[in-house]
C-alpha cells in the first residue's frame, strides 16, 4: 500500500502536530470514522425515537428470548437448552439449532456492563446492538478498502456503508438479528484475509480464521466466505499467481477455520460432510498438489515443468472433483440442500419448497429495489470494479470475485442484497476516491504554488496527495479545464448529498417500522398507535394458564413465545414442514375436522390475525393460500388448493367465494361476529368485500379475546364436555385416525389432477416484509 | 454435662418466653366504668372496600377519670381489617395500641389513649374509622360479559364493643337502588342508595347480629396483588420513583366468551369490567413512563393539575373478573420536595405508599429506598407498623461499594396508609465527587495504558521505526 | 440525631439541572479536544521525540474534562448517579 510507505517517511521530517501529515491524516481518519459511526448509529434510531426501544418483527424476538435466557441461566445451560415452549409436542433443542454468536455477543456486553455496575437491561443492549455494530462494520470496511486501494477510498466506503439503506434495512435499532453483527464479521474476515494473503504471515491467517469462527457462530451466511475464499484461491491459481504467501495463508486459514467452525454445535460436522463446504476442501487439496509440484519444480528448474505443472494441476483438480462426487454418491457427503438449489434455480423453491417460496424475502430482486437500497452506488460501483480489474493484483481479484458473486446472489433473492451492499460500498468508495483525486489533484497543483510561499508543509502535503493517487490517473487528465473540474466536483457533491438524503429517507420510511406496533395517521397529522399485537400477547401472558398451548400460523410463533410466554405449535424456525402443514390443515379444514386436529395437538387457544377492520394487509386471510398450499403438500387427499378458489379461479371472501373457503376454520375465526369496520357493517377493508358467510356460530371454539382493532383474535378450544357434539349416526362414530398422520402421500395424483387447477389470486396477497426464516444459506 | 446443658436450655427458653410475654403483648381489662351513650355508625359499601365510620359518645360512669378505652373488632372480620383509627372532638388523631383481653382470644382489641381524660360523669365524642378489604363477596361468583356484578355484604348489625351501648343507629351507603335482599330488623328504612337501621337501644357488650345485604355493585373490584415501590435518592437533585404493580380484577369472574363485538356496541357493555383508572402523582412529577415487560403501554393520558399530576391509565386490555395485568410506572421528582438537610445530616420524608387508584386495596406492599452511596447512620421512622426486611446493597452506575437499601413490607394496605415515612442519614458532601473522579480515573488509566503501549515493542525482528495507525 | 425537620432546609442539587446540557457540551468539547490532541501526539511522536511529562499532562487534562463531561452527560440524559 503506497500510503503506509509514505507515512513512514513523513515521521521523521515533520515535528509540529497539526502540520504533520501523519498526525493530520490520522486525525482526519479517526474523525471521519467516528462521525461515520455516529451517523450510522443515529440514522438507525428512527424506530426508537418514533416508537420506543423495542425488539422488532419476528426473528429478533426469538433471538431476544434466547439472549435473555442465556443471561439468566448462564452459557452452558443455554447450550443445553431444550425449549419445550416451541414446536409442541416436539420441543426444540435451541442450543444445537441456533447460531449463538449473536447471543454471546450481547451476553458478553451485558456481562461486562454489569461487572462495571452499569445496570442496562438486556433488552436495550439487544435493541442497540445492530446500530453499534454498524459502526464497527464501517471501520472494517474502511480497513478492507484501504487494503484494496487507498485510505481515502476507505473513508468513502466507510461513510457509504454507515448509512446505505441496503445495510441499514437489517440493522436498525431493534432489528436484533444475526445479520446485524454478521456483516461486520464478513467484512472483517475479508479484510484479514487480504491482509494475510498480502503478507503471507501465519499471524494474519490465524486472525482470519478466528474472525471466520466468529462469523460461523453468528450467521449461516458464513458459507459465502468459505466458498468465496477458495474461489479466490482457485482463480489465483488459474491466473498463475501461485505464491508461498497464498499457500501459507490459505492452508493455515483452512485448517484452523475448519476446526473452529466445527465447534459450533449447530454446524457440527457439516464442513466435512456437506457439498456446500466441499469447494474449500477441494481447493485445499489442489493447492497442496500445486505446492508439491512447484516444490518439485524448484528442485530442477529446467525441463518440461510448465506443462507438467498444468497437467498435474488439472489431474489433481479432476481427482478432487471425482472424489467429492463419489463421496456424495456414497452418501458420506450430503448433497446440496434445497435452499442451496434455490440459489441456482429460482423456480426450484416454488415447486419443491412452498414454505421458502411463501416468504417475501426469498423472492427475486427487482431492479427498483437495487436502486432503492443502493441509490447512486449501484451506478458507480462498476467504475470501481473496472479500475480494480484494470490494475489487477491478488487482492483486487478477490474484490472482483466478491462483487460478481454478490451481484448474482442479490439478483436471486431480495434478502441477499445484504451481501451485495458491502462490496458495492467498497467499490463505489474506490470510484469516488479516484474521481476526487482526478478532480482535486489539478486544483491543488494550481493553488499550491500560491500558498507555497507561506507554508512549505502544505506543499508537501499536496505533493503527497498527488503521489497517493493511483496509477490509473494518467497525465492526459491534466487537460481538464478548471470549469469542468469544479463542475464535476459540484455535481458529485450534489449526488452524494442526494445519496445521504435518500439513505435517511429510505431508512426512515421503509425500514424503521417495528411491525409489532403500527401507527396510523389521521387527516390532521395526528398519530394513532395501534398496539393490538402487544395487547393480545399481554393478554395471553397474564390470563391464560402457564402451560397453555397456542395454535397460530408460524409467523407469530416467536412473538407468542417472546411476548406472550406461552407454548406454540409452530414458529419461524420452520424446521418441521409436516408440523406446519398440520397447522395449515387445521386452519384450512372445517370446524369439526379442525377440532380433531386441535385435540390431537392439545391446542388450548387459537390465535389468528385479522386485518379487515383496519385494512392491514398482512393478515392471515391473505396468507391463507400459502397455508393451503403447504397443507396440500403434505395432505393432498384432504386439502386441495383449487377448492379455495371460485369457479373462475379467483381468491375471494365475499358471497361468491367457494363453499370450502367460507366454511374453513380460518375464515370462521376471522369473521366470527365481525360486524364493525366499514360503512356496511362487517365490511372487510383489506379485501374490499363484504364477507360471504356471516352470522354463524362456533361449536367447538369460543371467542376468548379480540383486540381493540380486531387485529388479533384469540379463541379458546372448548373441552369435550363444554359442547354438545353434533349427533353422529352410529355407523360413523369411528374416527379414522390415519387421516391425521402426516405421512408423505403416495404419488397417486391421477384422479386429483383435474381438481388441481392453479388458481389466480384476485387480490394477490401482499406479503409483508419480515416473514423470514431463521436460517439461510 | 447433659443435665447442665438442658438446664441452661430450659432457662434460656423460659427467659425468652418471659421476654416475649412482657415485650409484645399488652393485656388489658374491660373497665366497667365506661358506657357508650350513643353510636352513630355509617357503613359505606359502595366501593370494593367496606368503610365504617362511627361517632361514639363515651360516658364515664365510674369514680375515677378514664384515660383510655378499648376498641374491638369481631373475630370473623379481623383478618379483613386493613386500617383503624380514632379521633377526638378536635379531629386530632389518637394513639392506638394493640392489646388483648383475657377470655376474649378471638376478638381483636385496641387501646385508645385519650389526650384528655374523661372526667367522672362526663362524656366525650370519639370518631373512629375502620376499613375492611375483601369483605364484599361477589355472588354469583361468575357472571357473563353483559351482566351486572352482585355482591354480598356480611356484617354486624350492632356496633361491636366491649361496653354496653345505650342507643345506636347505622346507615349503610350502597349508592344503588337495586338491592336483591337485605336484613330486615325493625326499625329500618330504605332510601335511594342507603339503608338506615335503628335506632336500637340497650345492646349488651359483644353482641353480634348478622347484617346481610345483597346488591348490585359495579364499582371496580381491583386488587393490587403486589406493589413494589422503589425510591432512589440522588444528591444531584433528583428522586426517582418506580412502582411495579400487579393488578387483578377480584370481582365476579368472567363466565363464557368475551365478545369484542358486544363490547364495542355500546359503552355500557361489560359493566363490571375496568377500562381505565386514574392514578395521582405528586405535582412535581416529571418524565413519567408507563410500561410493562413488552414495552410502552401507549394508551394513557397525562394531565398536569395544580396540586397533582393525573394519569389516566388504561391497561392493554379491559380487565374482566379474574383477569390480571401488570405494569411499571416511574417518574422523577426534584429532591427539594422531599429531602431536607442541615450540614451533612439529611432527612427524607416521603410517602410509604402512593395512590394507585381510588379505593385501592393492596395485598402486599414492598417499599425499597435506595440512599446515595456512602450514607451512614440510617434511622427510619415508619408511620404505621411494617415488617422491615434486612438491608441490602444496590449497585448501579458508578458505584463501588454499593448503595444502602432499606426495605420494608406490609400486607393489606389501603388509601388511608398514604402517609409519610422519615429516614435520617449522614452523607459527607465530598463523596459526591467520587463518581466523576471515578470516571476521570478510569479514563486516565486508559490513557496511561496507551502511553505504556506505544513504548512497547512486540516485533521479533529489529524494527525500522514502524508505528501503529 | 436530634435534628428536627423544622431546623432543616430543603435540599436542592448543588448544580442547577437546567445547566446540565451546557456543562456537558462545554466540558466534553474540551475533553474531546484534549483527547484528540493526546492521541495525535501519541501517533506522531517517535521514541526520540516523546515527552513523558507532556503526555501525562495532556492525558490528565483530557481525562479531567471528559470525566466531568461524561458525568453531566449522564445527569442530562436522566441517569442520576
Amino acid at each position: 500500500m503506497p500510503t503506509t510507505a509514505e507515512t513512514k517517511h513523513s515521521n521523521g521530517r515533520n515535528k509540529g502536530i497539526f502540520n504533520n501529515t501523519t498526525g493530520f491524516s490520522t486525525l482526519i481518519t479517526v474523525t471521519v470514522l467516528s462521525l461515520a459511526w455516529l451517523a450510522g448509529f443515529a440514522s438507525r434510531l428512527f424506530a426508537v425515537i418514533r416508537f420506543e426501544s423495542i425488539i422488532h418483527e419476528f426473528d429478533p424476538w426469538f433471538n431476544y428470548r434466547s439472549t435473555a435466557y442465556m443471561v439468566q441461566h448462564g452459557f452452558y445451560n443455554f447450550l443445553n437448552w431444550f425449549d419445550e415452549r416451541a414446536w409442541y409436542p416436539l420441543g426444540r433443542i435451541v442450543g444445537g439449532t441456533v447460531y449463538p454468536g449473536l447471543m454471546i455477543t450481547s451476553g458478553t456486553i451485558h456481562w461486562i456492563l454489569h461487572t462495571l455496575n452499569i445496570p442496562i437491561h438486556i433488552r436495550d443492549i439487544c435493541v442497540f446492538l445492530a446500530p453499534i455494530f454498524s459502526g464497527l462494520t464501517a471501520i472494517a470496511t474502511y480497513l478492507l478498502t484501504s487494503e484494496l486501494w487507498s485510505r481515502g477510498a476507505g473513508l468513502f466506503a466507510a461513510c457509504f456503508i454507515a448509512i446505505v439503506p441496503g445495510y441499514s434495512s437489517r440493522s436498525v435499532a431493534g432489528s436484533y438479528d444475526n445479520e446485524g453483527i454478521a456483516i461486520f464479521a464478513l467484512q472483517f474476515t475479508y479484510y484479514l484475509w487480504l491482509k494475510s494473503i498480502k503478507s503471507g504471515s501465519i499471524f494474519w491467517s490465524i486472525c482470519t480464521a478466528l474472525s471466520y469462527f466468529y462469523m460461523v457462530s453468528a450467521w449461516g451466511g458464513y458459507v459465502f466466505i468459505i466458498n468465496l475464499i477458495p474461489l479466490h484461491v482457485f482463480v489465483l491459481l488459474i491466473m498463475g499467481r501461485f505464491s508461498q504467501r497464498l499457500f501459507v495463508s490459505y492452508t493455515v486459514f483452512y485448517i484452523i477455520g475448519l476446526l473452529l467452525s466445527m465447534q459450533i454445535p449447530f454446524v457440527g460436522f457439516q464442513p466435512i460432510r456437506t457439498s456446500e463446504h466441499m469447494a474449500a476442501s477441494g481447493v485445499f487439496a489442489l493447492l497442496m498438489a500445486v505446492g508439491a509440484l512447484k516444490y518439485l519444480h524448484s528442485l530442477n528448474p529446467k525441463g518440461q515443468w510448465k506443462q507438467l505443472l498444468i497437467l498435474g494441476g488439472l489431474v489433481a483438480a479432476g481427482t478432487v472433483f471425482l472424489a467429492v462426487v463419489l463421496l456424495t454418491y456414497m452418501g458420506v457427503i450430503a448433497p446440496w440442500s434445497g435452499r442451496f438449489y434455490s440459489l441456482w434455480d429460482t423456480g426450484y423453491a416454488k415447486i419443491h419448497i412452498p414454505i421458502i417460496a411463501s416468504v417475501s424475502e426469498h423472492q427475486p430482486t427487482t431492479w427498483s429495489s437495487f436502486f432503492f437500497d443502493l441509490h447512486v452506488l449501484v451506478c458507480t460501483f462498476p467504475v470501481g470494479l473496472w479500475y480494480c480489474i484494470k490494475n489487477i493484483n491478488d487482492e483486487r481479484v478477490f474484490v472482483a470475485l466478491y462483487a460478481l458473486s454478490a451481484v448474482y446472489f442479490a439478483g436471486v433473492m431480495v434478502r441477499l442484497m445484504l451481501t451485495l451492499t458491502p462490496v458495492v460500498c467498497v467499490l463505489a468508495g474506490i470510484a469516488f476516491s479516484i474521481l476526487l483525486d482526478l478532480v482535486l489533484k489539478e486544483d491543488e497543483m494550481q493553488t499550491a504554488p500560491v500558498e507555497t510561499e507561506d507554508s512549505k508543509n502544505l506543499y508537501d502535503k499536496a505533493g503527497k496527495l498527488k503521489k497517493r493517487t493511483p496509477e490509473p490517473v494518467p497525465a492526459a487528465d491534466s487537460g481538464l479545464g478548471m470549469n469542468v473540474r469544479s463542475g464535476t466536483l459540484i455535481a458529485f457533491m450534489i449526488l452524494l448529498m442526494l445519496f445521504s438524503v435518500h439513505c435517511t429517507w429510505a431508512t426512515s420510511n421503509a425500514y424503521s417500522s417495528p411491525s409489532i406496533v403500527l401507527a396510523s395517521y389521521g387527516n390532521d397529522g395526528s398519530r394513532k398507535i395501534l398496539d393490538d399485537f402487544r395487547e393480545a400477547y399481554g393478554w395471553l401472558s397474564q390470563n391464560t394458564a402457564e402451560d397453555a398451548r397456542i395454535m397460530s400460523w408460524w409467523d407469530y410463533g416467536y412473538q407468542i413465545a417472546g411476548m406472550g410466554n406461552r407454548t406454540t405449535l409452530v414458529d419461524n424456525n420452520t424446521w418441521n414442514n409436516s408440523h406446519i402443514a398440520l397447522v395449515g390443515k387445521a386452519m384450512a379444514s372445517n370446524e369439526s375436522a379442525a377440532y380433531d386436529i386441535m385435540t390431537m395437538l392439545d391446542v388450548d387457544y387459537v390465535l389468528v390475525i385479522f386485518g379487515g377492520a383496519i385494512g392491514y394487509s398482512g393478515d392471515d386471510i391473505n396468507k391463507f393460500i400459502w397455508m393451503v398450499r403447504i397443507a396440500e403438500g403434505e395432505h393432498p387427499k384432504e386439502i386441495h388448493e383449487a377448492d379455495y378458489f371460485t369457479e373462475r379461479g379467483e381468491y375471494r371472501v365475499d358471497s361468491e367465494a367457494s363453499k370450502t373457503m367460507l366454511n374453513c376454520l380460518m375464515y370462521k375465526l376471522s369473521y366470527y361476529r365481525y360486524d364493525s369496520g366499514g360503512s356496511p357493517a362487517g365490511y372487510d377493508r383489506t379485501r374490499g368485500a363484504l364477507p360471504g358467510h356471516r352470522g354463524f356460530q362456533l361449536t367447538y371454539l369460543e371467542e376468548a379475546y379480540t383486540t381493540e382493532h380486531w387485529l388479533v383474535r384469540i379463541y379458546r378450544v372448548k373441552k369435550p364436555d363444554e359442547f354438545n357434539r353434533p349427533r353422529l349416526p352410529l355407523a360413523k362414530r369411528t374416527i379414522p385416525t390415519s387421516n391425521n398422520l402426516s405421512k408423505k402421500p403416495a404419488y397417486d395424483l391421477g384422479p386429483m389432477t383435474s381438481k388441481r387447477r392453479k388458481g389466480l389470486l384476485k387480490n394477490k396477497p401482499t406479503l409483508v416484509k419480515g416473514k423470514k426464516m431463521t436460517k439461510l444459506e | 454435662m447433659m443435665p447442665a446443658m438442658a438446664k441452661i436450655q430450659v432457662l434460656v427458653l423460659l427467659l425468652l418466653y418471659i421476654a416475649i410475654q412482657c415485650g409484645s403483648l399488652n393485656v388489658d381489662t374491660i373497665s366497667s366504668d365506661i358506657k357508650i351513650k350513643n353510636v352513630d355508625r355509617s357503613i359505606d359499601i359502595s366501593s370494593q372496600l367496606v368503610k365504617i365510620t362511627s361517632k361514639v359518645t363515651l360516658e364515664n360512669t365510674g369514680k375515677v377519670p378514664v384515660k383510655n378505652f378499648l376498641l374491638s373488632v369481631e373475630g370473623g372480620a379481623k383478618s379483613n381489617l386493613a386500617f383503624i383509627s380514632a379521633k377526638d372532638q378536635n379531629n386530632k388523631d389518637l394513639r392506638l395500641v394493640e392489646t388483648t383481653v383475657k377470655g376474649y382470644d378471638q376478638v381483636k382489641f385496641w387501646r385508645v389513649e385519650l389526650k384528655e381524660a374523661i372526667n367522672v360523669a362526663s362524656t366525650a365524642i370519639i370518631g373512629t374509622e375502620s376499613v375492611y378489604t375483601k369483605a364484599l363477596q361477589p355472588f354469583p361468583t361468575a357472571i357473563t360479559q353483559q351482566e351486572d356484578q352482585l355482591v354480598k355484604y356480611n356484617g354486624n348489625l350492632y356496633f361491636y364493643s366491649p361496653y354496653p351501648v345505650v342507643s345506636q343507629k347505622t346507615n349503610v351507603v350502597l349508592n344503588t337502588k337495586s338491592v336483591e335482599s337485605f336484613t330486615k330488623i325493625k326499625p329500618f328504612s330504605q332510601q335511594d342508595g342507603t339503608i338506615a337501621y335503628g335506632s336500637y337501644s340497650n345492646i349488651s357488650p359483644f353482641t353480634e347480629k348478622e347484617l346481610n345485604i345483597h346488591y348490585k355493585n359495579n364499582s371496580p373490584f381491583l386488587t393490587v396483588t403486589r406493589l413494589a415501590r422503589l425510591i432512589e435518592v440522588s444528591h444531584w437533585g433528583n428522586i426517582a420513583i418506580e412502582e411495579t404493580v400487579e393488578i387483578e380484577h377480584t370481582g365476579a369472574k368472567l363466565k363464557g366468551p368475551f365478545s369484542r363485538y358486544d363490547y364495542q356496541q355500546d359503552h355500557h357493555s361489560g359493566p363490571a369490567s375496568v377500562r381505565s383508572y386514574k392514578t395521582f402523582l405528586p405535582a412535581s412529577a416529571s418524565d413519567v413512563y408507563y410500561r410493562d415487560t413488552n414495552g410502552n403501554i401507549s394508551t394513557s393520558n397525562m394531565k398536569v393539575k395544580k396540586d397533582s399530576v393525573e394519569l389516566d391509565l388504561r391497561p392493554r386490555y379491559p380487565l374482566f373478573g379474574g383477569w390480571r395485568s401488570h405494569y411499571t410506572l416511574g417518574y422523577n421528582v426534584p429532591s427539594y420536595e422531599y429531602l431536607y438537610h442541615s450540614g451533612n445530616e439529611y432527612l427524607l420524608k416521603m410517602r410509604a405508599v402512593d395512590h394507585v387508584f381510588d379505593d385501592m386495596q393492596v395485598d402486599e406492599l414492598v417499599t425499597k429506598i435506595i440512599l446515595p452511596e456512602g450514607s451512614t447512620n440510617i434511622v427510619v421512622n415508619f408511620p404505621f407498623t411494617v415488617t422491615r426486611l434486612s438491608d441490602s446493597l444496590h449497585y448501579t452506575y458508578l458505584d463501588t461499594k454499593g448503595r444502602p437499601v432499606i426495605t420494608f413490607t406490609k400486607q393489606n394496605v389501603v388509601e388511608n396508609h398514604i402517609q409519610d415515612f422519615q429516614i435520617r442519614y449522614t452523607f459527607p458532601r465530598l463523596l459526591m465527587l467520587q463518581e466523576p473522579l471515578l470516571v476521570v480515573g478510569f479514563l486516565y488509566t486508559l490513557f496511561l495504558c496507551v502511553i505504556i503501549y506505544v513504548r512497547l515493542d512486540f516485533s521479533i525482528h529489529k524494527p525500522e521505526h514502524q508505528h501503529k495507525d | 440525631m436530634s435534628l428536627e425537620i423544622e431546623s432543616m432546609v430543603r435540599y436542592a442539587s448543588p448544580i442547577n439541572p437546567a445547566v446540565f446540557p451546557h456543562l456537558t457540551m462545554l466540558l466534553l468539547g474540551i475533553g474531546i479536544f484534549f483527547t484528540a490532541w493526546f492521541f495525535v501526539y501519541e501517533v506522531t511522536s517517535t521514541k526520540s521525540s516523546r515527552d513523558l511529562f507532556k503526555e501525562l499532562l495532556l492525558s490528565l487534562v483530557a481525562a479531567l474534562f471528559s470525566g466531568f463531561g461524561i458525568l453531566f452527560l449522564l445527569l442530562w440524559v436522566g441517569i442520576y448517579v
